[in-house]
């Protein structure tokens, strides 16, 4: 039996192929998809993105590749028996050079310190953006004596100068011996203030809209209101934010451990090996310090410029 | 305007007694204390140990000590309400009628943050605010003249950036930016004295702030003295020492303000009144450093308003690094020793500090750009 109504086809007649009308009605795209094609034209982000990642492979997958384990102290060469320089030079069998006195490999301590300052970096902005976003949310659709008291612990904490805080607080409860993932948490408790600010004002801005208000005469309960109908309105903000605090918080770490207050020196993060060269900087070996420091910079360096391309790309009215 | 400032500064007022009692609950928690450095001594009984916290008042629970600390409370006035919080006659000063926070003229108290006593140093016993108006000195030299510098360039830069936008140097510009901002201080601080304080490039001196054996310390009558007498001597041996601790504090903030400025400068440069300007015969200098720079800095002085306090943050590391004998390094060296009266009284002239740049940044943006309204 033929359908009363005309099919989509029969009314709209078909483009003929190759031109432009053609290809407009075959693509559609959400926006994560356009959102990914303006990333990809995004060079700088591009190529930010791959050196992220290849850093992470190194420092994940490298420990099980490199011959020497960062901790142990390796053999020395033979023969020069008392006359054994203080530290070798990058060359030989190592890439990086060796550190003076225990003569350790320095690109095993960088890969696998770089595995723990890179977890801390992730861990912790990732920690801080669910706790902002869930702050902020509250903070923004219930307002009133809500609003005043998170807002209110928001302010405390971006008033002090939280680096310091983080330090205090780190070498209370590590003692300067602290593991890696008291760190990371000093970090996430302590780190979410901004984050939740920009959630909150979103949420302001749209807890009057219809939707909301259609959403709320339905019967929808207010933890759905918050997480699916307002908070993904929030979401390119919050990626935006948490990608750029990875970089902060691997810098904090480094800054945090290199004056000795965080994570045990014994165990090699950026900040450790960077902390242990200083002493011996004067004796010549640059290499000790140089290449923990390149990997902080180039770390760095990378996801800021992933975080600047985020921000174009989920910027739904840039027109990249 | 005046209505605006004074609900600005009174709204500051709940958030700094957040944050001081935020830091005193911090430092509650931590371990050591007044009393730790009898630990190692056998020769001192508990009792005496006791007798100690009985005397110093660190036997009351914590918000009777929060409370004489700030100086709401008498310290002679011991009773509690449900064995916690103080006794409202504690509130009630020496003179009696007058409450105890009032100055001391009134009240007779002396006692608190509100009477200027920050409390005495668990290290050596000197008063906090001895010790923090020692070294805030330093830290003001360093981070004023390095705020100045940074600012300076930081324009110079960004605003020719901008005008020669898309050329050689605001490429290398952006480049050196990106890299500039990725760099911790530390690192660089690391790089400076490598390169040049080591023979080779001997150029700098390593650390501190005066030359010891030629010049007495800083803040004695001494070195006053002395900087009467041959102030070329003095000054330039200060510029010496300040050399690489400013160029490791203005590198990172450079990169940060002058890219933003640059920004700002870009959209005032789009503007339809530029157009409006140009079509109007104004030459190509008048548009861009009359028209066009007048409002790209409205919002970058917002900016260096809240950079201030991150002034003193940055210092931490510059300080210890370069043994600068500022506020940085007085709270590296507090926070090693768990001396945390000191630590109090440093968090606590920071948030001023902070809080007061915030409001002083909202004013000045509501003086200079006459569309802003408030209230």
């Amino acid at each position: 039996m033929a359908t009363l109504q005309p099919s989509i086809e029969e009314l709209t007649p078909a483009p003929a192929p190759g031109t432009a009308d053609y290809e407009v009605s075959l693509v559609s795209l959400n926006q994560w998809q356009l959102a990914w094609r303006r990333f990809r034209k995004h060079r700088m982000a591009m190529i930010g993105t791959g050196l992220f990642f290849a850093i992470i492979l190194i420092s994940f997958v490298g420990p099980f590749i490199v011959p020497y384990d960062p901790l142990s102290i390796s053999t020395p060469i033979k023969g020069c028996g008392s006359g054994c320089p203080p530290s070798f030079a990058p060359g030989n069998f190592h890439p990086f050079g060796t550190t003076g006195g225990l003569q350790r490999d320095i690109f095993a301590l960088v890969i696998n310190g770089g595995r723990l300052s890179l977890l801390i970096g992730v861990g912790a902005s990732m920690i801080s953006a669910v706790i902002g976003a869930v702050v902020g949310g509250v903070a923004g659709y219930f307002g009133s004596w809500w609003d005043g008291i998170l807002m209110r612990i928001c302010d405390v904490l971006l008033s002090l100068p939280l680096l310091f805080v983080i330090l205090v607080v780190a070498n209370f409860i590590g003692q300067g011996k602290g593991d890696w993932y008291t760190v990371l948490l000093v970090f996430a408790l302590l780190g979410w203030a901004g984050l939740a600010r920009l959630v909150r004002s979103v949420f302001l801005s749209l807890r009057g809209e219809t939707f909301v208000d259609a959403a709320r005469a339905v019967g929808v309960p207010s933890r759905r209101i918050i997480f699916k109908h307002i908070l993904p309105n929030a979401i390119s903000p919050i990626i935006v934010a948490t990608t750029l605090s990875i970089a902060a918080v691997i810098v904090g770490e480094a800054f945090v451990s290199y004056l000795g207050f965080g994570v045990n020196p014994l165990t090699p993060t950026w900040g450790n090996v960077l902390s242990n060269a200083q002493n011996y900087l004067s004796q010549g070996n640059w290499w000790w310090a140089f290449f923990p420091g390149l990997f902080i910079v180039v770390t760095v360096l990378a996801v800021n410029f992933m975080g600047d391309g985020l921000r174009d790309a989920l910027d739904p009215r840039s027109r990249l | 305007m005046i209505k605006y400032a004074i609900r600005r500064t009174l709204l500051a007022i709940p958030v700094l007694f957040g944050i001081s009692l935020v830091t005193f609950w911090i430092l509650q928690l931590a371990p050591g204390g007044p009393e730790a450095r009898f630990a190692q001594n056998t020769r001192v009984t508990p009792e005496q140990i006791a007798e100690f916290r009985a005397r110093w008042g660190l036997d009351q629970p914590i918000p009777v000590q929060y409370c004489r600390w700030l100086g709401f409370c008498n310290p002679e006035v011991s009773g509690t309400v449900l064995g916690v919080f103080p006794s409202p006659l504690a509130l009630i000063g020496p003179n009696a009628p007058w409450p105890n926070f009032l100055p001391t003229a009134i009240s007779g108290a002396d006692n608190g943050v509100f009477h200027g006593d920050l409390g005495f140093s668990i290290q050596n016993g000197q008063p906090v605010t001895d010790v923090i108006g020692e070294r805030i000195g330093p830290t003001i030299i360093l981070a004023g003249t390095a705020w100045i510098l940074w600012l300076i360039c930081a324009f110079l830069l960004g605003v020719l950036a901008a005008v020669k936008r898309y050329s050689v140097f605001d490429t290398g510009f952006t480049i050196a930016t990106y890299i500039g901002y990725a760099m911790p201080t530390f690192l660089l601080g690391l790089l400076l004295i490598f390169l040049f304080t080591q023979p080779p490039l001997k150029l700098f001196p390593v650390g501190g702030m005066w030359d010891v054996r030629t010049i007495p310390s800083f803040g004695t009558d001494a070195y006053w003295q002395m900087l009467a007498q041959q102030p070329l001597k003095v000054l330039g041996d200060l510029a010496q020492h300040l050399v690489l601790p400013v160029i490791t504090l203005m590198v990172v903030n450079v990169a940060g303000d002058s890219r933003f400025i640059r920004a700002s400068m870009l959209d005032a440069l789009d503007q339809d009144f530029i157009k409006t300007a140009k079509a109007k015969g104004v030459s190509d200098r008048g548009v861009t450093y009359h028209h066009a720079l007048r409002n790209a800095l409205l919002p970058a002085i917002t900016n260096i308003g809240l950079e201030i306090p991150f002034l003193f943050a940055g210092a931490i590391v510059t300080e210890t690094i370069f043994s600068w004998p500022g506020m940085g390094r007085l709270s590296i060296e507090a926070t090693r020793n768990f001396d945390y009266p000191i630590l109090m009284g440093v968090l606590v002239v920071t948030a001023i500090i902070t809080v007061g740049a915030n409001i002083l940044a909202d004013i000045a943006y509501a003086v200079v750009d006459p569309r802003v309204k408030y209230d």
